[in-house]
């Protein structure tokens, strides 16, 4: 993934100035709120316009074909969100297979196999019937996951995974979010220092619209605490904020 | 209520509604060619009965369609304005005194161009309201049907009797027709939109999700939305300049199909399009049967149906 040069707005306001990048591993995306995290996500998946340049596989995202661009970008969301009720797990994770199926033509079997086997995968086929608005948050994410694997993307955009769910929850997802960086290179927007400091991934922080890529080191308490103007302690390599 | 008892119902009624209405129909010499019962069935009877079925599904699959775009179960073309529109449209022609243009009645012609105007209106207006575009477009179309309802009042008020009658009953909707010609035009645009709906209904799931779930996975949202919306709201410009608005079927027929079959909208189409038809073809029915001298208009019967339901339908969104 290479970024060069690269602007985003949110409206009218610049939201991001100017960030280059290269790499082609796993990394991080760590900032405040509002600091355009998000937004430079959604870029990345092309869903919003952008200035400069956004090179994946030695491609222009800007100029690929809306399907092409889903083969190689997935992105899980927070929160599921959903206007119909009566959607099932089994549908939903369906629908990631919806940039390999030919137009006007139903889902091929090949399609609904794969879908079962991820739900298994992930220990989750007991879920298949169920509807969407059924499931607690740590499902959700689960559910997502499947989601995605089933769209078989290169990439796979993280969006705050972990902000709604419990320690049981944080831990099961880790699994499997370490088991899917075997086939997947992941981005992953976080606020939890400790899951990004655990991943030890490189960093990609976001201040002032500005961006600045770090390959290590970032997660040393002084350092933290600059960039986040909060002061963090460590304690038996336990990374976290000094609460006053 | 379950699933088969309500098609039992609706199928019961259907195969009654034929045989009901003013004039009775002798059996015997129904099939004799020339004979009265023969004409009031082939030229009253069965063109309206497939008129009233090809509009109900062709209304119920327009709200279908833009709860799902909206994701918003109070979005349907009725609640946006269009049939306000159509209605000023074609009042503006009997008040006009228009006859044919082109062949075509000048009522149904100008009934057309108000519900095109509308809709074009609304989605030229949400492009600038893309953040709050739900809520801000159904406040629009109420803007938007009190500006026409009140039109229609002036139109009233500069009007004679007479115009002011045939105007009024314009506004009540209506399904009687002479003929099959009119029939022919709403069925090939109902199957039109079903074939569509029907083609597009995995694009459809994805964009009941939301915008950026179907921009994720490859779909261009913004073309799709628009298209499908001005597809739609053609084919339902056309129904209302023939018939006169019928509402609330867009609304309670796809939230009731929702609930019976519990399933996402890709499963929902062809039920909503067959329930639509057959509960407006039962709604005539029944305005044949309660009234034996003179039949209550249509559009009355399913608003009286509708406007209670409406209040179910947002109490039971507070829960």
């Amino acid at each position: 993934m290479i970024l060069s040069e690269l602007s985003l707005a949110y409206g009218n306001t610049t939201v991001l100035d100017g960030i280059d990048l290269q790499t082609k591993r796993n990394f991080s995306i760590l900032g405040a709120n509002g600091s355009g995290k998000s937004t430079l996500a959604k870029a990345l998946c092309g869903l919003i316009p952008y200035e400069g340049s956004i090179l994946i596989d030695e491609q222009e995202l800007r100029g690929m074909e809306p399907k092409e661009r889903a083969k190689k970008i997935a992105y899980i969301p927070s929160k599921m969100q959903s206007f119909e009720q009566f959607t099932s797990v089994e549908e939903f994770v369906l629908l990631g297979r919806y940039p390999y199926k030919s137009s006007f033509k139903d889902y091929c079997d090949s399609d609904k196999k794969r879908v079962k086997e991820i739900l298994e995968e992930l220990n989750i086929s007991s879920l298949a019937k169920s509807n969407l608005d059924a499931l607690s948050s740590g499902q959700q994410q689960l559910v997502l996951i499947s989601q995605a694997l089933a769209q078989e993307s290169d990439y796979i955009i993280f969006d705050e995974p972990t902000a709604n769910l419990d320690p049981r929850n944080t831990q099961l997802f880790l699994q499997e979010f370490k088991k899917l960086r075997q086939n997947h290179t992941t981005v992953l927007i976080t606020h939890d220092i400790q899951l990004a400091s655990h991943l030890s991934d490189p960093v990609l922080f976001i201040k002032e619209k500005a961006a600045k890529f770090y390959e290590s080191g970032f997660f040393e308490k002084e350092f933290l605490s600059l960039s986040y103007d909060v002061k963090f302690k460590n304690e038996n390599g336990l990374i976290g904020i000094e609460y006053v | 209520m379950s699933k088969a008892l309500i098609w039992i119902f609706l199928l019961l009624l259907a195969l009654l509604s034929p045989f009901v209405g003013i004039a009775t129909l002798d059996i015997d010499t129904l099939l004799e060619s020339g004979s009265l019962s023969n004409r009031i069935f082939f030229d009253l009877r069965l063109p309206r009965i497939l008129l009233a079925f090809m509009v109900g599904g062709s209304l119920a699959l327009a709200g279908l369609l833009f709860q799902t775009l909206f994701r918003n179960a109070l979005m349907t073309p009725f609640t946006l304005g269009v049939s306000g529109g159509a209605v000023l449209g074609a009042g503006i022609a009997i008040k006009l005194g228009l006859g044919l243009t082109l062949g075509i009645s000048a009522v149904s012609l100008f009934g057309f161009g108000g519900a095109l105007f509308t809709i074009v209106l609304l989605i030229l207006l949400s492009r600038y309201l893309l953040k709050a575009r739900q809520e801000s477009l159904l406040l629009l179309g109420i803007a938007l049907s009190f500006f026409y309802s009140s039109a229609l009042m002036v139109l009233f008020y500069l009007s004679s009797f007479t115009e002011t009658a045939t105007i009024m009953r314009f506004t009540m909707g209506s399904l009687s027709i002479v003929g099959y010609s009119n029939v022919i035009i709403i069925s090939i645009a109902s199957l039109f939109l079903l074939l569509l709906l029907w083609f597009k209904r995995f694009e459809l799931q994805l964009l009941a999700l939301s915008d950026e779930q179907a921009a994720l996975k490859g779909i261009n949202t913004r073309r799709l939305s628009y298209l499908l919306l001005l597809i739609t709201s053609i084919i339902i410009g056309v129904v209302v300049s023939l018939t006169g608005p019928i509402g609330f079927i867009g609304l309670i027929i796809p939230h009731m199909v929702r609930r019976l079959y519990q399933k996402s909208v890709v499963s929902l189409i062809v039920p909503v399009f067959l329930i639509g038809g057959l509960f407006l073809l039962a709604c005539d029915t029944l305005t044949r049967f309660l009234s034996s001298s003179s039949e209550i208009p249509i559009g009355v019967l399913t608003a009286l149906i509708g406007g209670p339901f409406f209040i179910y339908l947002i109490i039971s969104r507070q829960r």
